[in-house]
């Protein structure tokens, strides 16, 4: 090694000549010159750990790799620390060590939710009765949080490892409906200045009005909605029946939009004949198409046209104000939630008898389960594996001719399909008969289509031609409101980012999960805490006879009381450091990938019996800061690695529980990259980061 | 006139029954009314494990040397009788191939016998040391080019001259004797055998290099070379042999743990340290930075074991053996499907094939690879069998001189599953301080199980081989950076093995048990029964069929039919013969 004068090395880091004393560090040396190399498991103020080896580097002079939290400098090197082979091997390090890496990033609730709204954060905040911080964790990224507190269909509650321990979720919607009722009104955003920016939405149903909120909200744009109908609202106004969803609540909803500034609605303006799209493209930076999923499917059978279409009925039944004609003995065909949402408006209007015929079984039954429930309390009449053949008039009434029909092979779908029984055919009579079997887009001519005749859309930006972009149900079929609130930030974001000429690629979700929770036993979860022992808390419903009399809002608000207790429910499944772990946030940056190393993990014990501090082996990355701190800087020697190979872990001699005076240092707990040692404390600052 | 009696009692005869050899040879020669004054002693081992226990009897008039000796008395008899039955005839091939020059004393003399190693000119290198300067000794060390004998190949004399540069009166010299490779022996014989051999070297090159603190780290298992060398030590602090320069070093023997990275020369130093042993970033090296911070050298017994004689002769004298680059002798452990499993010293340059086939006795066209360098090291194909051993060519080969394991891989054994056997090992041993080696081992473990277990995919073995090299990149020690080396060895010179793992489901060596019936061919079968009393899952029907879904290839029925009638064939009953 040749040194140079006054004791300084020369050599290169990306290509940059950098002179240096020889005993300092590439890492160190790298930082001082403003180029930063990532590492887990370095720190200052102990002896180098090595272990990591994210942030190795390559000597191109010698073809050496080398850890530079390690490796002094020397002459003559030349150190490639973002080369595409080095980058390769750091992300090489980062992916193994997300393979043994055991635990949830995000809780399921929160992976599950369409939008991407932070829900184990806001069922938090709620049950620490800190409900304007739900809302405000809601809002991130649920423009609708009345409406969607009432109609969502709760994926994230099918996710719920509570299932694990008593085969019930916690009731996540409920926390929702109770903040956005509490706050709603007096809830306001920090808004950007208007930028200037003007942009055009066809259709003020969710997709539209969510896609405002986010292009107003997050890039300062002005929306102008250009909607058909009298009223703004969409599916959530003539859709939804005023049952589950009042009015009076959508309107409530819609006054913020007023209130946020920016936003303009202007309703019966119909597209190609009260404004035409090229005007629209003319006049806007952008164009957004949201104008829904409006029109029903025929039953595909004779007659077919003497039914109602279920969507049609139910907007007449709202444009009426839920004041409908007696539809008398009413037959719903169809088992989603249009159908649903027809029986049980007919319920409500009729004192005869209504039926829903499905084709299929209860089990494949695209609605909701709750509907169903609901609707039988109602008296709704179900009658499965029925297929209506034909329709004609008699009389009065409407004859429907159906077939049985019996299960057999799985379909496309995964549901086995049924095969109609020979010689089975028999009538059935009504005055009513509604064909709830789907809905269909009526797509704007301008644009182009894909095979269902939805808006065709590029899945990279949403956009369709030109400035003109879709999103919502127009662009996938008919879905949820909340699954429009998620598609509407994404074409909001693609807007922004094509209004300003940015690129715009989103960093990529990296997710570390233990798995759905049919797969796993009660021992695979970690608890920070006893869960409290209670069953899921129900919602109560208006009496049952004016349930059948009038559309009176079916289900109450939870109470705080009963928020409180079924927050208890919730086992926090998400990780402590969700929002302070560097293998996460490095394989976000390395666009690491968690299941490509895939295999065993290592020992995943945890130990929660401190009262504030929690030691999960499963998430540990055996840096050894921990230990090292503990020893080197704190003397307690309290932490040590034990076992080899894979099977190393970090415990305390024989396994005794961390002494209680460990809360007053804490040293270990703010080195550990991950979640290993952490705070059980989950504070509500963590939250809706 | 019989003078002595020796009995070889090193693990290897000690495992061959040699102690129940000894007791009873006692109390034969004792019976024996002419021999019952003659001396019978413990010797090492001359290398012939296979034909252990091995009994030798001095006489006036010459030496005769009894193989595979029982515990029984009639025996024990003919040979006090010097009858011709039972004698030992080494194999002819070995004897003109083999150079014995440390091991020449081995099972020769009491191994803690220090008149008797100082009566086969035992200690005279040491004296000739304390009458040469430092610098000179360290000279002549580098000028024998003498390279690591552990694996590494770093030349000696140079890591001497860096500690003797040392200004330090603190100097500590290691000898690594914690020797981990599995089917590896070297080091535990030349300890049982010689402790006062590799007592000299030590004590040559702590006057060398000023050392004044010499560990030996041995592992535990090894209880007879610990005894030995404690045995040894006490006789030359009791004679003042560890006097140097009129300072009396401190000599001691440290037991290790069993952890094979313990074998790495900082992890080393950090269990002699009593920490846990993972080794760290190099440099600082241990001569700037060792034992708590002391300057230290460490070398391999069988190193040190190669300096009395360099002081000795010269350098001159030792560079007439071996190689350029490589110079005098290397011992071999020599295991698996070979016929004269043991050890052998043999001059650097041999090729493989003299070692494998004329010193091992394997039979030519049996053999199909050999590992060389243990379970790190890799393997070799018996195409590339004319080439010469030591350090660099085998490197260019992709293996490892390592310390000296030499496993024979014959024509019968899958190539995919010998990785896999040598990969759990080190996954295994991985302290688990590096991510790719903690962690990346384990994958490719479990890769290789995929494979092996027919669930491969051709995307897998693409991966094994791109791990493979990330782990030898990023990797601190010599365990992380050799591990791969047996799977990418053999992804290099056996792809189709693995290919056909993969794409027909087919081990070619019908040896991986996921992809192999058993079948017995009603055509040889003679109705013996026997496989269906040797059976231990009861898997075999009354008219000799198997059930290869409950049947857990245990080879039993193979093993005890005697029409060999059944054999283990492609899984899914398409009879297809092992290649």
């Amino acid at each position: 090694m040749s040194q140079a004068k006054n004791n300084q090395v020369t050599f290169t880091i990306d290509g940059k000549p950098v002179s240096a004393p020889p005993d300092r560090t590439i890492l160190d040396i790298a930082a001082e010159n403003g180029i930063e190399i990532p590492t887990m498991c370095h720190s200052e103020r102990v002896s180098r750990t090595t272990s990591c080896f994210v942030c190795i580097v390559r000597d191109a002079k010698s073809g050496k790799w080398m850890p530079s939290c390690s490796a002094s400098v020397m002459d003559g090197m030349e150190i490639e620390s973002s080369s595409p082979a080095v980058l390769e091997m750091r992300r090489t390090a980062l992916e193994l060590l997300l393979s043994e890496h055991t635990g949830d990033c995000e809780g399921p609730c929160t992976l599950a939710c369409p939008a991407g709204a932070d829900v184990e954060g806001y069922v938090r905040a709620g049950r620490h009765g800190e409900h304007r911080k739900a809302l405000e964790i809601i809002k991130e990224r649920i423009p609708l949080p009345l409406s969607i507190g009432r109609v969502c269909p709760r994926f994230c509650e099918k996710d719920c490892r509570r299932h694990v321990l008593d085969r019930e979720a916690v009731a996540i919607n409920d926390f929702k409906r109770f903040a956005a009722d509490l706050h709603y009104d007096d809830y306001m955003e920090e808004l950007p200045p208007l930028s200037g920016e003007r942009v055009a939405i066809v259709g003020a149903g969710p997709a539209g009005l969510a896609t405002a909120y986010f292009l107003r909200r997050d890039a300062g744009m002005s929306v102008d909605i250009y909607e058909r109908l009298p009223e703004a609202g969409g599916m959530l106004r003539y859709g939804i029946p005023e049952y589950r969803l009042p009015k009076e609540v959508l309107d409530r909803e819609l006054a913020h939009f007023k209130r946020m500034g920016g936003i303009r609605i202007l309703c019966n303006h119909e597209l190609g004949r009260d404004v035409q799209m090229a005007e629209l493209k003319e006049r806007y930076s952008a164009v957004i198409v949201a104008v829904g999923s409006w029109r029903s499917s025929g039953m595909r059978t004779e007659g077919e046209e003497l039914a109602r279409g279920g969507i049609e009925w139910l907007q007449e039944l709202a444009a009426g104000g839920w004041q409908g004609d007696n539809p008398g003995e009413t037959v719903v065909v169809g088992g989603g939630n249009t159908a649903m949402d027809c029986v049980r408006s007919a319920i409500r209007l009729t004192e005869s008898p209504v039926h829903c015929l499905y084709r299929r079984t209860e089990k494949e039954m695209p609605a909701e389960q709750i509907e169903i429930d609901e609707a039988r309390e109602e008296g709704a009449q179900f009658r499965f594996l029925t297929q209506p053949i034909s329709l004609r008039r008699s009389g009065n009434r409407l004859v429907l001719e159906c077939r049985e029909m019996e299960l057999g092979e799985p379909d496309a779908s995964g549901r086995r399909r049924p095969v109609p029984i020979e010689g089975s055919e028999f009538e059935v009579t009504a005055d009513t008969v509604i064909a709830a079997i789907g809905q269909k887009t009526v797509a704007p001519e301008e644009l182009p289509t894909n095979k269902w005749g939805d808006v065709a859309v590029s899945e990279d930006d949403c956009r369709a031609d030109e400035n003109v972009f879709g999103t919502g149900d127009c662009t996938t079929g008919p879905a949820t409101v909340v699954e429009a609130v998620a598609g509407a930030r994404r074409v909001a974001a693609s807007v922004e980012a094509y209004v300003r000429g940015e690129d715009r690629s989103l960093p990529p979700q990296v997710n570390v999960s233990r798995g759905h929770w049919q797969s796993l036993s009660p021992d695979d979860l970690t608890l920070l805490s006893q869960p409290a022992e209670r069953p899921r808390t129900r919602q109560r419903l208006i009496p049952l006879d004016q349930r059948t009399s009038t559309f009176g809002e079916v289900s109450h608000t939870f109470s705080a009381e009963e928020l409180a207790e079924e927050g208890a429910r919730c086992l926090e499944c998400g990780c402590t450091a969700q929002r302070d772990c560097s293998l996460r946030e490095l394989a976000r940056s390395h666009r690491a990938d968690p299941e490509l190393y895939r295999g065993a993990k290592g020992e995943s014990g945890y130990d929660a019996s401190h009262p504030h501090i929690i030691l999960d082996n499963g998430k540990c990355i055996k840096c050894g800061l921990c230990v090292k701190l503990c020893g080197e800087v704190i003397n307690e020697n309290l932490l040590g690695f034990k076992n080899r190979g894979f099977e190393t872990r970090i415990g305390t001699a024989f396994d005794r529980p961390l002494p209680h005076s460990c809360t007053e240092c804490g040293e270990c707990v703010e080195a550990c990259p991950v979640g290993a040692l952490d705070w059980k404390q989950k504070t509500l600052e963590q939250a809706g980061g | 006139m019989v003078t002595r009696i020796k009995v070889g009692t090193a693990s290897c005869g000690i495992a061959a029954g040699a102690g129940e050899v000894l007791q009873l040879l006692r109390k034969t020669a004792e019976q024996h009314g002419t021999l019952s004054d003659v001396p019978i002693v413990e010797v090492g081992c001359i290398g012939h494990c296979y034909a252990e226990p091995l009994v030798e009897v001095e006489t006036d008039s010459g030496r005769y040397f009894y193989e595979k000796v029982e515990p029984k008395q009639d025996q024990l008899r003919r040979i006090l009788n010097l009858e011709e039955q039972g004698r030992f005839r080494p194999n002819e091939a070995r004897a003109q191939k083999e150079r014995t020059s440390i091991m020449a004393l081995a099972g020769r003399i009491e191994p803690t016998s220090l008149e008797e190693y100082r009566g086969h000119g035992g200690y005279e290198a040491l004296a000739a040391a304390h009458e040469m300067a430092p610098e000179k000794l360290v000279e002549e060390v580098k000028e024998s080019r003498l390279r690591g004998r552990g694996g590494g190949g770093f030349p000696t004399g140079l890591k001497w001259r860096f500690l003797a540069g040392k200004e330090s009166d603190n100097k500590v010299l290691i000898c690594n004797a914690d020797e981990g490779d599995p089917g590896a022996f070297m080091d535990r014989t030349l300890m049982e055998s010689l402790p006062h051999l590799v007592l000299e070297g030590m004590l040559i090159g702590a006057k060398a290099t000023g050392a004044r603190r010499l560990f030996i780290y041995c592992r535990a298992e090894y209880p007879r070379a610990v005894k030995n060398l404690n045995t040894a030590i006490e006789q030359i602090r009791a004679a003042e042999l560890n006097v140097i320069d009129g300072h009396a070093v401190d000599i001691r023997v440290k037991e290790g743990a069993g952890a094979f990275v313990c074998g790495e020369e900082t992890g080393l130093i950090h269990s002699l340290e009593g920490r846990r042993g993972t080794p760290r970033y190099r440099p600082p090296y241990p001569t700037d930075y060792g034992f708590h911070g002391a300057p230290t050298a460490i070398n391999n017994v069988e190193t040190f074991a190669n300096i009395p004689q360099i002081v000795r002769y010269g350098a001159s004298a030792f560079t007439k053996t071996g190689t350029e680059n490589s110079t005098g002798t290397k011992l071999f452990a020599l295991a698996g499907d070979l016929q004269y499993s043991g050890l052998v010293e043999v001059p650097m340059g041999l090729s493989i094939g003299e070692v494998v086939f004329d010193i091992g006795g394997a039979e030519r066209g049996g053999v199909k690879a050999v590992q060389i360098g243990g379970p790190s090291g890799g393997c070799i194909p018996a195409e590339h069998f004319d080439t010469p051993i030591d350090y660099d060519s085998l490197s260019s080969l992709g293996a490892i001189m390592g310390s000296g394991g030499l496993i024979v891989i014959g024509t019968n054994r899958c190539m995919v599953e010998t990785a896999r056997y040598f990969l759990e090992f080190t996954t295994r041993e991985s302290c688990g301080k590096c991510t790719f080696c903690r962690v990346g081992t384990k994958r490719m473990l479990e890769t290789l199980e995929r494979i092996t277990g027919g669930e491969g995919s051709a995307a897998d073995i693409e991966r094994l081989g791109d791990l493979g090299t990330k782990i030898k990149q990023g990797s601190l020690c010599g365990l992380g950076q050799t591990a791969p080396n047996p799977v990418l060895s053999t992804l290099r010179y056996f792809n189709d093995e693995y290919q056909s793992h993969v794409e027909e489901g087919f081990c070619p060596a019908l040896e991986c048990k996921a992809l192999v019936d058993i079948f017995i061919d009603p055509d040889q079968c003679n109705g013996c029964k026997l496989c269906i009393k040797a059976c231990p899952v009861n898997c075999i029907s009354e008219d000799f069929v198997v059930d290869n879904a409950v049947c857990t290839r245990c080879n039993s029925c193979i093993e005890v039919c005697r029409q060999n009638a059944i054999s283990r064939v492609a899984k899914g009953g398409a009879v297809r013969v092992a290649s």
